[in-house]
């Protein structure tokens, strides 16, 4: 297992959360506190690329969905970046491809 | 030779040395009895004080003119004193003409008491009877200080000694408190694990009932060393002709787990006596999911495979139609007779619980003799092998384990899989369940269910 990674900056439409490691029930807590911690306007878009994320469960799945909640409740939007393959699968199973705003693989960030 | 004449002591030279020493020390034997290093007084028989030296005037800071005639023995002593005197002493003295080192108390002009030993001979005249009374008084301060500082070392020691048996008494009680203790969490422990094992049995069936012309067989791992898992099944019957079965997993570990799976296979079990359509059933729990934690703040959701299995009205009652709906859960497989494995799709479902309204839909299929449908958790396919614990053990990996094997019928089928799980290690890091339910090749008499120990 390797450890949850997560680094962000700003742009033009709004902060982007880059994640690598394992999001798992280990991990998953800090993801969550860190999108806490992102300050949202009205408008803006939270990016949370995912190029680098090595394990996604369950657990990991309802960190992003907290972060879903949280731009909902600051009236911004969210977007998952660079899903790897495995985690889109996952996404897709669970029905959520059609719940979350995904670009794909290479898009710009 | 012997040199005899130092070995013979000169007499005239030891006359001469002892006139020396007698002329350097003694003066006189006034002198001697004046100075001497201890006190001595003679009284008449009544007690009256005839003759005292200096020591003892020194030592009470008396002069000599209050005590001459005028003063008795007796007076010279401590209340204790004198009372001890004129009962023991005296009488004692009259009777046997001596007293040797008797302890008393004297009291100093100053008030000061000073201990004393006293010794005292009556002297006789020539026709025996007694003339007067000889006393000589040694001081024995140090050696009454001595005693008290015995008596005292010796309280000590023995409030020490009282101390350390008090500290192990109480050390004592501090141990069978402490067993006390860890018997009352022994105790705690055992009731612990009785009431989450009775919790565990309520979260599934600890038995599949026995489902006329179907076989069953189910396992289930938990990875929680409380053992309260997260995965939920159930397999029982609607009506004469129809069961319904369902198997999930729900987001989280340990007890709030436990809650949410309980939750969930009641109010399953409920909707399916309500509304055995699949989809309904699951829309109803998503309903009661999202209404009791997400929209309270607490987003909880589930991953769920339910189904309705019944017997066909234009085919052979071997034959059974199999309604089935997924929420978000992964696709149930079906492995047909000849050892055709095929997933079983089921769009659209969303996760149970996350949205106020989810799609769900109901997909069908039919169970032939010796098909068997698998439903399983995602502990199976997320299971981490490799060397490295690096990659997913996978759909595909699962679809090619059992188009290898084959497998016979639902227990045949657990019974490989469950070897694969135990093959996996600590690779398996999540709770696993597995169903399985077929109808058997040949129609037996009597149905089987199995239930693996956990």
């Amino acid at each position: 297992m390797s450890p949850l990674t997560t680094t962000h900056h700003a742009t033009a439409t709004g902060p982007v959360l880059r994640v690598g490691g394992d999001l798992d029930y280990e991990h998953a807590p800090a993801l969550r506190e860190h999108v806490e911690r992102v300050v949202l306007t009205p408008g803006q878009c939270l990016t949370v690329d995912l190029s680098d994320l090595q394990f996604c469960d369950s657990s990991g799945i309802t960190a992003l969905l907290a972060a879903r909640r949280h731009t909902q409740a600051a009236g911004a939007a969210l977007v998952l970046a660079h899903v790897p393959a495995n985690t889109l699968r996952i996404l897709a199973i669970v029905g959520l491809d059609q719940v979350f705003t995904i670009h794909p693989g290479s898009g710009t960030v | 030779m012997c040199r005899r004449t130092d070995e013979e002591p000169d007499p005239g030279t030891d006359r001469a040395t002892d006139a020396a020493f007698s002329a350097l020390l003694e003066d006189s034997p006034e002198e001697l009895y004046e100075q001497a290093p201890c006190g001595y007084l003679s009284t008449l028989m009544d007690g009256t004080v005839a003759k005292i030296n200096a020591t003892l005037l020194n030592w009470l800071g008396l002069d000599r003119e209050t005590v001459i005639g005028r003063t008795r023995f007796a007076d010279l002593l401590t209340v204790g004193g004198k009372l001890y005197h004129e009962t023991h002493f005296a009488p004692l003295l009259r009777m046997q003409g001596q007293l040797r080192g008797i302890a008393l108390e004297m009291r100093a002009a100053s008030g000061d008491r000073l201990p004393v030993l006293v010794s005292s001979t009556v002297k006789h005249g020539s026709g025996g009877e007694p003339l007067l009374i000889r006393t000589t008084v040694f001081d024995a301060s140090d050696r009454r200080a001595y005693e008290s500082e015995l008596l005292r070392r010796r309280k000590e020691a023995e409030r020490a000694r009282a101390e350390a048996e008090q500290a192990r008494a109480e050390a004592e009680r501090e141990r069978e408190r402490a067993e006390q203790a860890l018997r009352q969490a022994e105790a705690d422990r055992a009731r612990l694990t009785d009431a989450i094992a009775a919790l565990q049995r309520s979260l599934v069936p600890s038995a599949l009932p026995a489902a006329p012309g179907l076989e069953s067989a189910v396992y289930y791992h938990t990875a929680s060393p409380d053992r309260l898992g997260g995965d939920f099944y159930d397999f029982f019957p609607i009506d004469e002709d129809r069961w319904a079965f369902f198997l999930g997993d729900v987001c989280g570990k340990g007890p709030a787990a436990a809650a949410l799976t309980s939750l969930t296979r009641y109010t399953l079990r409920a909707a399916a006596l309500h509304d055995p359509e699949p989809a309904h059933a699951l829309a109803t729990l998503n309903t009661v999911l999202h209404e009791q934690y997400t929209a309270a703040g607490d987003p909880r959701y589930c991953t769920a495979v339910f189904g309705i299995i019944e017997a066909r009205a234009d085919a052979a009652p071997d034959h059974r139609r199999i309604r089935i709906a997924s929420g978000g859960h992964p696709p149930a497989l079906l492995i047909r007779a000849g050892g055709k494995a095929d997933f079983v799709p089921t769009p659209g479902g969303l996760l149970v619980g996350i949205l106020p309204d989810a799609p769900f839909t109901t997909a069908h299929t039919t169970l032939a003799p010796g098909d068997t449908l698998l439903l399983y958790t995602d502990g199976l396919t997320e299971a981490r092998t490799g060397p490295t614990r690096t990659s997913l053990f996978g759909d595909d990996a699962l679809h090619a384990f059992i188009t290898d094997r084959r497998p016979a019928g639902p227990q045949e089928l657990v019974t490989a899989l469950t070897g694969l799980l135990q093959s996996f290690g600590d690779g398996l890091d999540d709770d696993t369940a597995l169903l399985a339910i077929g109808v058997p090749e040949t129609q037996p008499t009597t149905t089987t269910a199995t239930n693996t120990p956990r």
